[in-house]
């Protein structure tokens, strides 16, 4: 989509804090999760850090075809060109490579605090004017999160305007692609439920991307509802292979749903990931049984599976039988 | 090109630069620029530079919206030029600059002229009454 646009030129060092950094023009140091205010940062792992991105990005998996699917855009015929096996081999590497620029992850952050600055009070304008003022300072070359939006209230106050009304002007004097002044109705908790039921979260959350900023209440709300559809009908497999995947897997661990998931990833025979899935859990979840033991007596692959399905788990007849299914498929794999 | 040229470049004798308001829009439907132009041009004639706009009607949300360049305010302030009255005025309401004295002094009218107005009228409806309780 167009929307993509701004995320394909990003990134020479291909992380993600650099993308944020250039794209949000944000200053501000690291940020921990909601959920964990109270722990050090040092002490928890942030969605930023190189061995949990790395643990994500593995298992979102690339799935060229899908990531590669046609999109929505001008018909042109299709070329046909003649490669030696050696020019295959290169232009799959080129593939690759831009795959992965695709499937940079958007970054997961905090909600952003409310607005709540006075400048001026001005008693004598009380009552005089009916409506409100909105400045804007138009110049050009100051970053969007620093320009100064104020507004004059009817009742003579001069504050500075809230995040809603800072998104809406600088969208009508410095538009967005992709982006609309008044967000679209289908952004809404009724209408949401409709687009899951004809299984187009990766949409809705492209254009959740596009319309809203990373830190804004909308974004995170959004995002959390979806990954909380896809988690109740086991939906994973759409966002496997896109750039939302480490976001759901990430949200996922920190409220510790990763039932779901895990059995799903071994009934497609995803035995790395399932690993990578609780080596994730263990880093983010240092004191928790499983990860004492796994530390203790150095788990690998079936085993991690095992220990971690009996003392984490809820659904543990459901990741044993998934296992037993598995090792049956190999054996007979494996016999024939 | 020739005829062109003469209502183009224009020379002046005297004025200067001022930042006013040029409206624009259609009928029934006003829009200002906030602009730098020479004080001879004509009001919505050719301008040295576009510094913001302000629409006076309010939006759906009740609000008016303005945007101001700053930079390039400061730039043509430095430079050495005049601001119109409204545009006075409507820095001070912004902050930008110190709020406008006739600004005060319209607010302090208005309500002079509102509290006369509202003592005026129980005296016409205490007499109003009148007939009424007398049957």
């Amino acid at each position: 989509m167009a929307a993509l646009g701004a995320w394909g030129t990003a990134v020479q060092r291909g992380r993600l804090w650099g993308a944020a950094r250039a794209l949000w023009g944000w200053r501000r140091p690291q940020r921990a999760l909601g959920q964990d205010a109270g722990k050090k940062k040092d002490a928890k792992p942030s969605f930023t850090d190189e061995a949990v991105q790395n643990l994500l990005y593995k298992m979102t998996g690339l799935d060229l075809q899908k990531v590669f699917r046609p999109v929505k855009q001008e018909l042109k015929p299709p070329k046909y060109k003649l490669l030696t096996e050696a020019q295959l081999e290169e232009a799959t590497k080129k593939a690759i490579k831009e795959a992965k620029e695709k499937l940079t992850m958007p970054p997961v952050l905090d909600e952003r605090e409310p607005i709540d600055d006075v400048l001026a009070e001005d008693k004598i304008l009380d009552g005089i004017e009916t409506t409100k003022y909105i400045f804007t300072d138009l110049t050009y070359s100051i970053p969007h999160r620093e320009r100064f939006i104020v507004v004059r209230e009817p009742n003579g106050v001069l504050r500075k305007a809230t995040w809603e009304e800072r998104d809406r002007m600088i969208q009508i004097f410095f538009p967005k692609e992709g982006r609309r002044v008044i967000p679209q109705a289908v952004f809404k908790d009724e209408h949401l439920v409709t687009v899951f039921q004809q299984d187009r979260h990766e949409d809705i959350l492209n254009m959740c991307i596009a319309q809203f900023e990373p830190d804004s209440a909308d974004y995170i709300r959004i995002h959390h509802r979806t990954y909380d559809d896809i988690e109740k009908h086991a939906k994973y497999d759409l966002l496997r292979s896109t750039r939302h995947f480490g976001g759901m897997v990430w949200y996922l661990v920190n409220r510790k749903k990763t039932d779901g998931l895990l059995i799903d990833m071994i009934h497609r025979d995803l035995l790395d990931d399932a690993t990578s899935l609780i080596t994730l859990y263990h880093m983010l979840h240092p004191e928790c049984q499983s990860a004492k033991e796994a530390e203790e007596r150095k788990l690998q692959g079936v085993d991690l599976i095992k220990v971690f399905a009996k003392t984490e788990s809820q659904k543990e007849g459901y990741i044993q039988l998934a296992l037993q299914a598995y090792e049956e498929a190999m054996a007979t794999s494996t016999g024939s | 090109m020739v005829q062109l040229g003469s209502r183009l470049l224009k020379g002046y004798r005297g004025g200067h630069v001022v930042i006013r308001f040029a409206l624009g829009g259609c009928t029934n439907r006003p829009f200002f620029r906030i602009v730098a132009a020479h004080s001879r041009r004509a009001r919505d004639g050719k301008y040295l530079e576009q510094l913001g706009c302000l629409d006076p009607l309010p939006n759906a949300r009740g609000e008016k919206v303005a945007g101001l360049n700053l930079e390039r305010l400061r730039h043509w302030l430095g430079c050495g030029a005049q601001l119109s009255r409204p545009a006075e005025k409507l820095l001070g309401l912004a902050g930008f600059l110190p709020l406008h004295p006739m600004t005060v002094t319209g607010a302090e009218r208005l309500r002079r002229r509102r509290r006369a107005q509202e003592a005026a009228v129980p005296p016409v409806a205490g007499g109003l009454q009148q007939p009424g309780e007398k049957p």
